[in-house]
């Protein structure tokens, strides 16, 4: 199926390779006077061996504490000084780096990037990594353990996914391995990941093509490859978790909310496409299917979700969660929740339906398509993933091209009994949630 | 290593090129409504605000909600179809359709590819004049505002919002309470409550249509003229009505501790009453709370984050409004060092007023501000917020031009005064969600006065030293 909006943006790029290995990829888009430079490393969490979770991503906050030219958080200071916004995030099979900036402000960005890169390890220090250790726990505290369900990310993955498989922790990793963290891991991290043959640099907006590759050239020319790159290493896993994983967890929280987790096929493939497709079809918004039954018709959920993790090594995750009405049975909001994943699986979704979720689907990408640093953060996941940046072109007609069969196959390969986690939220104290 | 010498140089900018805030169109309909439009050309996704004067603020204070309840009412159902049917409408438009509303004003927003424009505004037009509040969906919809009252009381962050809203704030005052309604409101809110605050809003004169993004070809007045042209219910037609401005009386500064045993931080809140929108020095404000707490390298964030790994993150900013909204302080910070995060950031809002504002300081709040400008409206949905800004606060056309050479123009003195205009530390309220058994010794000990703890709801009698 076509592309169904004549406005819809076909994105022109040019893509090289620099002689140190850095792949390099412009797109310029002259609509606004704005620069995003994005940077893709490919390394994350899945890449940390056992002793030293959450590493990639205490590592992240290193990146902002000086480097040969650059003082401890001087990056944010001059990108902001600069008139722009920056910010770096830590995923499972990767880090990005993103800074969007006046467009006049691009060899800035490039400097700063290419200075960390090239020589990060200059300004490492022992105050810093103490330093950065008790944010990195304060972000854990805030983001996790002092939410409500907050423990659900982590037990999520840790029942999808095998023991000692990378997947099976989540990028915040554990307190004590942070604890344990030294000057020397921080090197040998940086020395194994932190290359040009190690990463993808994307430039999209107001900027001249050629101008801007020879820029690149300029910046990051001279900074060397790795040595000897550690070969990625994820391992083989079933397609399925083989049983279904039940828990309860006492939590502050004052409604019951029921988790549930799948394994599926991996991001990138055409059944994961699929995936996402039936995830719209059942919970993408006030029309979906689960929100009509648990929460408009038959009022027993206060709120329904269901996603997939963008996870590209080998399997991936559909998770969702139904939080309970304090009047209605779990058991009931649960049954009702998991019938209506065997009903897409045993009938074919209907014509109206599929168009609606394309529709939506179509609109959510023109909106994704209109700010220069989804483009360049798509550039670099493309590239990084699947060493094919031109999917920015086929992702959408490859969420249209799914059908009715397609979802039914996926649906009928992941929603399976023997394929999901069942974690179950309760108020701690038989009802009594803490304030 | 060769070849890299080059990054011993910072590079400098290029030559920037010219920004505007895009230029916007006003027109008028023969029932009063005014239509505002943006031609942004290469955003076909477009985006679109009815703005409607009177919101939350104008509500009576025991039916707090009724409006908030309303807007998420307006999709639920019209004459001419139910919930389910204007959700698929609106869904096959690959449109996004919702009402939002505020203290000052009620919006339905709009998002729909350009070739859609027609149908959808149809929609909302449909949507916003005839609902019907179906008693079964309104029903509906207040049982999860009341769980959903539960759920705020247990997350951190929203609990700490409501108890500082209530401390800064004179009982009675309209921002003191939930935008949303209370536990005691919500339950008043029934059908015939909407209908007769929905009455309210029906007056063209005052309602402002506003749309932006690539309007080639979208004759975005004829529509508005087709589906908005025919108001029902009053219709004023003339110079809009002048709705009083809400009171935004401060309260008794208090020290809170709302209880949350084992809580590994403390959810943090330490300000008061703050500025309306409208006051003649906003871009020295602007200036002197980047300085202070929205820069990353603001002085509350060097000290509490870079310097001593207290929190995540630290900001500090003023809400605005038409009427004073909060002046705030926000961070997490780890239990154990709650007390002395609150001491070092009581010195922070004593020194912006008492040390001078460097040069450094000056112009990296200025060149932030100044430069991230265009970033701020790339959008079509930002664009509509912006001009939005503009209708809501009654200022001037060119006043997001006016924007950059305003902030440019000020001087340290500048920016030193409103400090000392606005910033006031012996009017401050410390509000905080935490484990009160662990953080309520330690601020005692660090001299704190009359600390209030709120336990399930149940307030203890002040505890400290005065």
């Amino acid at each position: 199926m076509p592309v169904s909006d004549p406005d819809f943006p076909i994105i022109r790029f040019t893509q090289r390779r620099l002689a140190n290995g850095l792949r390099v990829i412009v797109a310029p888009d002259r609509l606004a006077p704005v620069v995003a430079i994005n940077l893709w490393y490919a390394v994350g969490s899945r890449d940390e061996r056992p002793g030293k979770t959450g590493f990639a991503h205490l590592f992240e906050h290193f990146m902002f504490q000086g480097s040969a030219h650059v003082a401890k958080a001087e990056h944010m200071a001059i990108v902001q000084g600069s008139g722009g916004v920056c910010n770096a995030t830590t995923y499972f099979d990767r880090t990005n780096y993103y800074d969007t900036l006046p467009s006049n402000q691009l060899e800035v960005g490039l400097w700063l990037e290419a200075d960390r890169m090239a020589t990060l390890l200059d300004a490492l220090n022992q105050v810093n990594l103490d330093n950065q250790r008790e944010v990195v726990k304060n972000e854990k505290r805030q983001s996790y353990d002092n939410q409500p369900y907050g423990a659900f990310y982590e037990r999520l993955m840790a029942a999808v996914f095998p023991d000692g498989h990378p997947y099976q922790h989540t990028p915040i990793g554990s307190m004590a391995d942070l604890d344990a963290a030294s000057l020397d891991d921080v090197r040998e991290f940086f020395r194994a990941y932190y290359a040009p043959d190690g990463c993808v640099l994307s430039i999209v907006g107001d900027v001249d093509e050629e101008e801007t590759f020879a820029a690149a050239e300029r910046w990051f020319g001279p900074i060397p490859a790795r040595t000897s790159p550690p070969a990625a290493t994820m391992p083989k896993v079933a397609p399925h978790i083989g049983r279904e994983v039940r828990e309860t967890v006492p939590d502050a929280v004052p409604l019951v909310r029921i988790h549930f987790g799948f394994r599926t096929p991996p991001y990138g493939s055409a059944a994961f496409d699929a995936l996402e497709i039936a995830g719209q079809i059942l919970a993408g918004g006030k029309g979906s299917r689960l929100y009509r039954d648990l929460v408009r018709e038959r009022r027993i959920a206060q709120d329904v979700t269901l996603f997939s993790l963008p996870l590209a090594g080998g399997a991936s995750i559909c998770a969702g969660w139904a939080t309970v009405r304090p009047e209605s049975d779990p058991a009931e909001v649960e049954a009702a929740f998991l019938a209506e994943l065997e009903r897409i699986v045993h009938e074919p979704v209907s014509d109206d339906e599929l168009a609606r979720a394309r529709a939506l689907i179509e609109a959510g990408e023109l909106s994704a398509l209109g700010r220069v640093e989804e483009v360049a953060d798509r550039f670099g996941q493309f590239a990084t993933l699947f060493d094919r940046p031109e999917l920015i072109n086929e992702q959408l007609p490859r969420y249209l091209n799914v059908d009715a069969l397609a979802i039914q196959a996926v649906a009928a390969d992941v929603f399976r009994a023997d394929n999901r986690a069942v974690i179950t939220f309760v108020p701690a104290g038989g009802g009594e949630a803490a304030a | 290593m060769t070849g890299l010498d080059i990054l011993a140089t910072r590079p400098g900018p290029a030559q920037p090129r010219a920004y505007h805030f895009p230029a916007f169109v006003r027109a008028r309909l023969a029932n009063g409504l005014t239509v505002i439009t943006a031609h942004l050309p290469g955003r076909p996704l477009l985006a679109a605000h009815l703005h409607l004067e009177g919101g939350a603020g104008e509500e009576p204070s025991e039916m707090a909600g009724v409006s908030a309840l309303l807007a998420r009412a307006l999709p639920e159902g019209t004459a001419h179809h139910d919930a389910v049917e204007l959700v698929e409408a609106g869904e096959r438009l690959g449109a996004e359709l919702h009402a939002q509303v505020g203290w000052e004003t009620l919006a339905v927003a709009l998002d729909v590819p350009r070739r859609h424009f027609g149908p959808a505004l149809a929609l909302l037009a449909e949507m916003f004049l005839q609902p019907s509040f179906p008693g079964h969906e309104v029903d509906r919809l207040r049982d999860e505002r009341m769980n959903d009252l539960l759920q705020a009381a247990a997350e951190p962050r929203r609990r700490v919002e409501r108890a500082f809203a209530e401390a800064i704030y004179a009982p009675g005052v309209p921002y003191a309470r939930l935008l949303g309604g209370d536990e005691l409101t919500v339950p008043r809110l029934t059908r015939e409550a909407l209908v007769a605050r929905h009455a309210r809003f029906l007056d063209a004169s005052s309602a402002t249509l506003i749309v932006a993004g690539d309007l080639t070809g979208v004759p975005v007045v004829e529509l508005a003229e087709a589906h908005l042209g025919e108001w029902p219910g009053v219709v004023r037609v003339g110079a809009p009505a002048v709705r009083p401005r809400l009171s935004d009386g401060p309260g008794s500064p208090r020290i809170v501790v709302v209880d949350r045993p084992g809580a590994p931080q403390s959810e943090l809140r330490i300000g008061h009453v703050g500025v309306p929108r409208k006051i003649p020095d906003f871009h020295a404000v602007a200036v002197m709370s980047a300085i202070l707490g929205g820069l990353f390298n603001s002085r509350l964030q060097r000290l509490l984050r870079e310097e001593r790994g207290y929190t995540y993150g630290i900001s500090a900013g003023f809400d605005f409004r038409r009427s004073a909204g909060p002046f705030a302080v926000r961070s997490a910070v780890q239990t154990e060092v709650c007390a002395a995060a609150v001491m070092d950031i009581l010195a922070e809002l004593r020194r912006i007023r008492e040390a001078p504002i460097t040069a450094d300081e000056l112009r990296a709040a200025q060149d932030f501000l100044i430069g991230v400008f265009p970033l701020r409206f790339e959008t079509a949905a930002q664009v509509v917020g912006a001009i939005t800004g503009l209708v809501v606060h009654d200022l001037p056309d060119d006043e997001l031009d006016r924007y950059r050479p305003a902030v440019a123009a000020l001087d340290a003195g500048a920016v030193l005064a409103a400090a000392l205009e606005h910033i006031h530390p012996d009017g401050l309220s410390i509000v905080m969600v935490g484990d009160a058994e662990r953080v309520v010794p330690d601020l005692e000990a660090a001299g704190m006065g009359a600390i209030e703890v709120v336990r399930d709801g149940v307030r203890e009698p002040p505890a400290g030293e005065g």
